[in-house]
């Protein structure tokens, strides 16, 4: 069963990981920004306008729109805009802003689109260029129809969009905001749109990455055991054990104390005794085989006995990194383990 | 001085159970997220003439200056589509009203039975209506930022849908529903911003984000290891 969690855990780790890995950089990166300036709004006047009253003059009845822009509308409002009295009519397809003293239908020019830009923007920089577009696109993902983008020389490189029929602001767009949305695109793994969470490739990498934690969650608690929480025992409940260690290459046999029940691998490294390894004491690699002196033999468990071969585990081989220091114990370990760990 | 392997393998076990349940817990309300589409999130299914035309009103009926004359201080006046027919909506410094453009009588602030008639009219459904109330102060979690009064009608449907009806002008504001309301549980765990469900940009999540990050690169790192060790092994079972 661990074996099995094991493997799992290791090749989805090795198909996803980097996904996992960029998942977390990403979810970093998005929430270290501060809202407040990803949005512009750090830099925004606050034009706290208090909605003007119609007025006096004598307006345009809605029957008296023209007939094309009524045809269709959802909703027909009466406002001021600017100062102005103004018709906005909406229709499925966007907002057109109409005069309530003229009829005409009311676009915003370059020159106003600059105006409402700069009335906006407070922050420290002047207008540097004035671009159109239409939206949708990567930065008016949220809005229709055709734009203004004006753009602004500060650090952050503000842009201000404003609609070219009604003079809305439509976005504020800076290099926070243009990182954020790099990272979010990482994060939800839509690389042309950078909208869309629910798309295909999301699903399929999440659904596989769910059991890199499930398979990661149970192998938690079998990597744990109670000594490795040694450290809330007052020190004179934690007992010892002392292992006596041979070396072929080497005459006296040393004696360390151990913690008991720490992993054998880790608590001998822990005392400057290196066995070789590969994985660093993971059951994968098999290196750390030491021949136990005395039988009856601690039991061999699924690890050691896919990594060590029968006639050496009746021999009375184990690895150490799958034994646990529970008893005073003598190991005979591969020649030259003691000089080179010392 | 310990191999690189075994600190690293070692710095993966304590800092997964640092930070481990709250990855589980990435992986589990993310792939909620990303499985369960958005629009149904948003109820759009739930939800039917949103698009209702105007029909404008013949000037001999009630005029746009008989309204202005009548609230000196309206600062918007506009006609809204509602239950398919026309309505004037005034909008004053500290009021709004919704009128009928015949006979300009004054319709709100709007009843139950009218809130519960909206809420029928948009739903796609064919659940009766279980309970309709008008929510004018604590506002539950799920309409926190808007403004009230609303009414609040929920049907009896296996969603839990509820309506959530602005009494001065009719409009279905917002709708909820359980796949919603778990959205919401689940979005507020991913982002560990317990209390407002909202700010993403808080220290706990930072701190959980950092070390998980730490934790990621370890487990990628001994990758390196796990697959090293087996490759020559087998190198070796071949000698």
């Amino acid at each position: 069963m661990m074996r099995l969690l094991k493997k799992l855990h290791k090749w989805v780790g090795l198909l996803i990981g980097i996904q996992v890995l960029l998942w977390l950089l990403s979810g970093l990166v998005i929430s270290l920004l501060d809202p407040q300036i990803v949005s512009g709004k750090q830099w925004a006047v606050t034009s706290e306008t208090v909605a003007q009253t119609l007025g006096p003059l004598k307006l345009l009845e809605p029957a008296e729109l023209p007939p094309a822009l009524l045809k269709g509308a959802t909703g027909i409002d009466l406002m001021t805009r600017h100062g102005k009295p103004v018709y906005l009519v909406r229709n499925t397809d966007g907002e057109n802003l109409v005069d309530a003293m003229h009829a005409s239908v009311i676009t915003t020019e370059k020159s106003g689109a600059e105006q409402l830009a700069r009335k906006d923007f407070g922050g420290d920089g002047k207008i540097i260029s004035i671009e159109s577009g239409m939206a949708p696109d990567r930065e008016t993902r949220n809005s229709h129809g055709a734009y203004w983008r004006v753009n602004f020389s500060d650090p952050a490189s503000t842009s201000i969009y404003i609609s070219a029929s009604t003079g809305e602001l439509l976005e504020r767009r800076n290099s926070f905001w243009r990182v954020r949305d790099f990272f979010w695109m990482l994060h939800i793994m839509d690389y042309p749109g950078r909208e869309n969470f629910n798309n295909p490739l999301i699903i399929t990498v999440a659904l596989i990455a769910i059991w890199l934690g499930i398979s990661g969650f149970m192998l938690l608690f079998g990597s744990f055991s109670r000594s490795d929480f040694f450290f809330l025992k007052t020190p004179a409940a934690r007992d010892e054990v002392v292992i006596t260690l041979f070396d072929p290459g080497v005459q006296q046999p040393q004696r360390v104390k151990l913690r008991k029940g720490s992993n054998l691998f880790l608590s001998l490294a822990t005392h400057g005794v290196s066995l070789a390894s590969i994985c660093g004491g993971g059951g994968e690699c098999g290196k750390c085989r030491v021949r136990f002196e005395t039988a009856p033999w601690p039991g061999a468990n699924e690890i050691e006995l896919g990594l060590v071969p029968k006639r050496l585990r009746e021999r009375g081989y184990r690895l150490a990194c799958q034994q646990t220091a529970d008893r005073d114990m003598t190991l005979n370990l591969p020649e030259g383990t003691l000089v080179s760990g010392q | 001085m310990l191999k690189p392997a075994v600190i690293v393998r070692n710095l993966h076990k304590w800092l997964g159970l640092i930070v481990g349940l709250q990855i589980l817990i990435w992986l589990a309300t993310g792939l909620y997220m990303v499985v369960v589409n958005i629009d149904f999130i948003h109820g759009d299914p739930l939800v039917k003439n949103m698009q209702d035309t105007v029909v404008v009103p013949d000037n001999k009926l009630l005029s746009v200056a008989s309204l202005r004359a009548r609230y000196p201080d309206a600062t918007r006046i506009g006609l809204k589509p509602l239950m398919g027919k026309t309505f004037y909506s005034v909008t004053t410094a500290n009021n709004r009203y919704l009128l009928d453009p015949e006979t300009g009588t004054v319709q709100s602030p709007l009843g139950e039975e009218a809130a519960r008639d909206i809420a029928k009219y948009h739903f796609t459904g064919e659940a009766p209506v279980i309970s309709a109330t008008l929510i004018t102060s604590n506002p539950p979690m799920e309409i926190q930022t808007r403004r009230l009064p609303l009414w609040r009608v929920d049907f009896d449907d296996r969603f839990s849908t509820s309506f959530y009806i602005d009494p001065q002008n009719g409009s279905l504001v917002t709708r909820r529903h359980l796949y919603w309301r778990i959205f919401d549980f689940l979005w507020m765990l991913h982002i560990m911003d317990y209390e407002d469900r909202s700010d993403a940009h808080n220290l706990l999540l930072i701190t959980a984000q950092v070390t998980g990050l730490t934790f990621a690169i370890t487990g990628l790192w001994l990758l390196f290891y796990s697959f090293n060790g087996r490759r020559r092994k087998s190198r070796a079972a071949i000698r």
